[in-house]
């Protein structure tokens, strides 16, 4: 009806892991709140500890070593693995497995093009949404003591800072965050090719963009990073305003950010088209991101960050 | 195209009102930044181009909405009006005013004279007028003349009258008046007036103007027909012989307005005394009759008055009538002489049971009647009188000469002999033998007259064919002779004929049961007194109407009574029958008192009960009529000329106008209602 319409013709893209937008903890995370906090310091910590105290019992102790079995000894096999007291016991030779023993590397990629300047009134700007993403996210790996880089894009690489797994390198990255400006055009497919080449260590790759381009084109530079090795999970940034397209003006003067180009448009002409063409640009995405083993998901930037903060945990699961 | 009132056109600025709101909002087309910029780019832009043109024809609907409301509002016609009024010669103009009764209403005869002296004003100084004011006839207060200044005086000194309307009078008036004129040129009629349906039978109307002449009507009489109750016609003997009115006085009083009337006064007045007051309650356009009876009557000639107690248009609501009291005449009845009883016994018994017969009867046989006493009376009754003597025969040829009414009815001992040579000159028919039916069987009355004033009384009920006549006198009418009834047979029943200044009426069976049944039926009684009554002649109207001349009797000495009119004038026309009466034209409602010296004696004159209608002439009938068009009124049309307030009005394009615009204005609204669900719909 159209009373409700904008509940019922919105697209809806609820938290895969069903967290919801809880009053509580979470209410720190919202993304309005956060803003007010001027260093991402303080934000990624406030978010990662109030994330984390919002759970009663964290699944999740990261990866420190863990024994899973033991096996035979082979010639070649580490002595550091050897399992001593079962030789003096038994005087037989066993190696004991563990998990996830290694540190993991992990590079957070943001899109810093003109169109992550978008904000509707009132609302964060997409780009500033990703930096808190990111600085969270960051924030997170490195209290696993796993190293965390990050690099932004536009149409060229303009930022790149080095995996580490030090305390001291988030104040590097916070420092980098918080410089990022939007602007540029996206080429994000010729981006992550280029990206794809930097990065020579296998990792995790967070990508934040708004993937303003084509599916088919982003579908090789996904497939290109997989080749690489790198395990891809890429958040799409949009405003709700850009898949609603709910514009109370009976006429607008549409500008693109990045071309300037000018367009006058009816939005209640328009609006219908519009969110079919979107809703197949998200359907688009989300079944080159399945068909390439790529973590999606799509996050608006009036969604708290403890969103993607689960998101990105409950994927990580059993990797 | 003309417009009644122009000044509506500033009304036009409205129109800017949704141009000026399309534009502002125009111009605030907000600009917005917006990154997903390709994909409004994919929605196909025609439909943005529809929507555009959808918002460019509702503004165009708006502004044509708003447009069409302001020209109806300045009340547009088109006008057909000659050239010839602002070219060419002046031409010759015949103003035709509606003076008749229903102008008195409210200030339309003012209005007219008003719209009469706009007229003359406006002319053009080289334009002949002539001024012709109506009513029932037309009266020409001015020939043709280009003197404004004679003409408007002549306008003064026209005065509205109580006649009726006759449109075709007036305009056979003008179109007479025009045959004066020696000089071509254009000619027009103006004819103002209020435009009564009653002034123009469709029906019977044959006159049509002359194609040359242009016809200019001006309405002054508005538009709703006003109501109105009067009393429209008063049916009263006017000659009564006993003190007490013993029959029914029908009064109908009609409504001739849309809304109905309750308890109306009816007050009747005899000799400016109320005798009796009723009430009465009319529907919308009804009559209704209200009948008073009983009521004495003075000696000689009493005014009557009834008058209705309605609160519109008073001149109507008096209807006045005279009833005269006068002393019977004496009629002689003549029958054999014979033993037992007598033939007239049926005659006498049915002529004294009605006091209101104009006659006291004396019977006598025809041996003892002295023929130099017949003279001495108004009528003579021959009933079965058996032969006749030579002197009485004399007598009576003299009698009936002189103006004396005859009633012969014949019987078994009637000589046709003695009336066929002696009554030969006065006789209506030439009598034979006698015939006489089969027992058992009767003949009946045929080829009766029912609109002669003996039969009338039998039109509906058709009962006189129940009599059976066994016997009567065969005979041949001659040629003067009216045959009012046969018998079955074909010989002539009832014949009448003039003889002289008198009147001869022949009954060939018996007034008495010798020769049929008659006497033994209930006909016989209004049989005889209509006989009677039509011999007596003394029936008189009650009233007259106006524009009708009536006879005033000279006096005894010779000369005619002075007349004062119902306004106390006294009137000075002396117009003169052969035999020395009076002859007078009522032109006013009310009493004309005719000043005899023993006994003054009263008219009565009434107005015409169709001019209280005020209902609205059929205006394109009438047109049509009286132009001889075709049929086709687009073509009459350029023949004549009409007020701009007549145009706009027959035209009315107003209307159109309007529901066009509201025609445009739910357009509109529904294509709003769609494009707004469009966006909600998304």
């Amino acid at each position: 009806m159209w009373w409700n319409r904008k509940t019922t013709t919105a697209i809806k893209d609820q938290p895969a892991s069903g967290v919801p937008n809880a009053p509580g903890p979470a209410r720190f995370l919202d993304p309005e709140v956060l803003a007010r906090i001027g260093s991402l310091e303080l934000l990624a910590r406030a978010v990662v500890e109030g994330f984390m105290s919002g759970l009663h019992r964290s699944p999740f102790t990261g990866f420190s070593t863990e024994f899973t079995e033991y096996r035979q000894y082979n010639p070649g096999d580490d002595l550091r693995y050897l399992d001593w007291r079962l030789l003096a016991r038994t005087d037989r030779y066993f190696i004991k497995k563990y998990r996830a023993d290694t540190n993991t590397q992990c590079h957070i990629l943001i899109d810093t093009s003109a169109s992550m300047r978008y904000s509707q009134a009132g609302r964060i700007s997409k780009l500033q949404y990703a930096k808190f993403l990111a600085a969270s996210l960051a924030y997170l790996l490195n209290r696993q003591q796993d190293a965390v880089g990050i690099v932004a894009f536009d149409q060229h690489i303009h930022t790149h800072v080095p995996a580490r797994s030090r305390t001291g390198h988030m104040r590097t990255i916070f420092g980098q965050l918080s410089l990022l400006e939007a602007g540029g055009e996206t080429r994000l497919a010729e981006s992550l090719h280029e990206l794809a080449e930097l990065l020579t260590r296998r990792g995790i790759v967070v990508l934040i963009s708004d993937f303003y381009d084509q599916t088919d084109r982003l579908q090789s530079a996904f497939q290109h990073l997989r080749f690489r090795g790198h395990d891809l999970m890429a958040f799409q940034v949009l405003d709700k305003n850009e898949i609603d397209f709910d514009f109370d003006d009976p006429i607008l003067l549409l500008e693109d950010s990045e071309t300037n180009e000018q367009m006058p448009v009816l939005p209640d002409v328009v609006m219908g088209g519009y969110r079919a063409r979107m809703r197949e640009h998200i359907d688009g995405m989300r079944t080159c991101a399945a068909a390439n083993r790529v973590d999606y998901e799509l996050i608006t930037t009036d969604q708290p960050l403890d969103h993607a903060l689960f998101s990105f945990l409950s994927r990580r699961v059993g990797k | 195209m003309w417009f009644l009132s122009p000044l509506f056109w500033l009304g036009i600025a409205a129109v800017a009102a949704p141009i000026l709101v399309h534009l502002v909002r125009r111009t605030r087309a907000r600009k917005v930044e917006f990154p997903a910029l390709t994909f409004v780019r994919q929605v196909p832009q025609r439909t943005i181009r529809r929507r555009t043109l959808r918002n460019l024809l509702l503004l165009i609907l708006r502004c044509l909405a708003i447009l069409l409301i302001v020209i109806a509002f300045t009340r547009p016609f088109f006008s057909r009006r000659s050239a010839a009024k602002d070219s060419g010669s002046a031409g010759a103009t015949v103003v035709l005013i509606d003076s008749s009764l229903s102008m008195r209403r409210e200030q339309m005869f003012a209005a007219a004279v008003q719209r009469a002296g706009t007229i003359i004003d406006e002319a053009r100084n080289d334009e002949r007028l002539a001024l012709i004011g109506f009513g029932k006839r037309y009266e020409v207060i001015s020939r043709f003349t280009a003197d404004k200044a004679r003409l408007h005086a002549t306008l003064k000194s026209l005065a509205v009258s109580w006649e009726g309307t006759d449109y075709e009078q007036a305009l056979r008036g003008a179109e007479s008046l025009f045959g004066e004129l020696k000089t071509a040129g254009p000619r027009r009629i103006v004819l103002i007036s209020d435009f009564q349906a009653s002034g123009w039978n469709q029906a019977k109307a044959t006159f049509k103007l002359s194609s040359d002449i242009q016809l200019q009507t001006f309405d002054v009489g508005g538009n709703n027909p006003a109501a109105n109750v009067a009393v429209t016609r008063v049916d009263a003997h006017g000659l009564v012989f006993g003190q007490k009115y013993l029959e029914n006085l029908s009064v109908q009083v009609g409504n001739f307005g849309d809304t109905p009337r309750d308890r109306l006064a009816i007050d009747f007045q005899i000799n400016d005394q109320t005798v009796e007051k009723r009430e009465v309650s009319l529907n919308a356009s009804e009559t209704k009759v209200v009948e008073f009876t009983g009521f004495n009557l003075t000696e000689g000639a009493n005014r009557c008055v009834v008058e209705v107690g309605s609160g519109d248009f008073p001149a109507d609501n008096k209807f006045y009538f005279t009833i005269r009291r006068d002393a019977p005449a004496k009629a002689l009845i003549v029958e054999s002489a014979s033993r037992g009883r007598s033939d007239s016994f049926y005659l006498q018994s049915a002529l004294s049971l009605n006091d209101a017969l104009p006659f006291s009867f004396t019977v006598k046989s025809a041996g003892g009647v002295d023929p130099s006493g017949v003279a001495e009376n108004s009528l003579v009754i021959l009933n079965d009188a058996g032969p006749l003597s030579g002197a009485l025969s004399e007598s009576l040829k003299k009698f009936v000469e002189a103006g004396g009414q005859l009633i012969v009815s014949a019987g078994p001992h009637t000589d046709a002999n003695s009336f066929n040579e002696p009554l030969r000159t006065i006789l209506p028919v030439s009598l034979g033998d006698a015939v006489q039916t089969k027992p058992g069987e009767g003949l009946a009355l045929t080829n009766i007259k029912f609109d002669h004033p003996i039969f009338e009384i039998f039109r509906e009920s058709g009962r006189l064919a129940a009599a059976r006549v066994f016997g009567y006198l065969r005979s041949d009418a001659k040629s003067n002779a009216n045959v009012l009834a046969r018998f079955e047979d074909g010989s002539p029943a009832l014949v009448e004929a003039n003889a002289g200044k008198g009147r001869v009426l022949l009954f060939t069976s018996s007034l008495g049961p010798s020769w049929n049944d008659l006497a033994l039926t209930p006909l016989y009684l209004p049989f005889v007194h209509q006989m009677i009554r039509y011999a007596g002649s003394r029936e008189e109207g009650s009233w007259y109407g106006l524009g009708q001349t009536f006879r005033v009797a000279k006096e005894s000495k010779g000369d005619p009574p002075a007349v004062d009119s119902p306004d106390g004038v006294r009137l000075t026309e002396n117009r003169l029958t052969p035999d020395g009466d009076l002859l007078i034209t009522g032109r006013q409602p009310g009493f004309y008192r005719l000043r005899y010296p023993q006994h003054p004696d009263f008219a009565a004159v009434d107005l015409d009960a169709a001019e209280g209608d005020f209902t609205k002439l059929d205006f394109g009938a009438f047109m049509t009529g009286v132009t001889g068009g075709s049929g086709n009124v687009e073509g009459r049309e350029a023949n004549r000329q009409f007020s701009n307030e007549e145009i706009e009005n027959r035209q009315k394009v107003w209307w159109p106008l309007l529901f066009l615009a509201l025609l445009l204005l739910i357009t509109e609204s529904l294509l709003a209602q769609r494009i707004k669900l469009a966006k909600v719909v998304g």
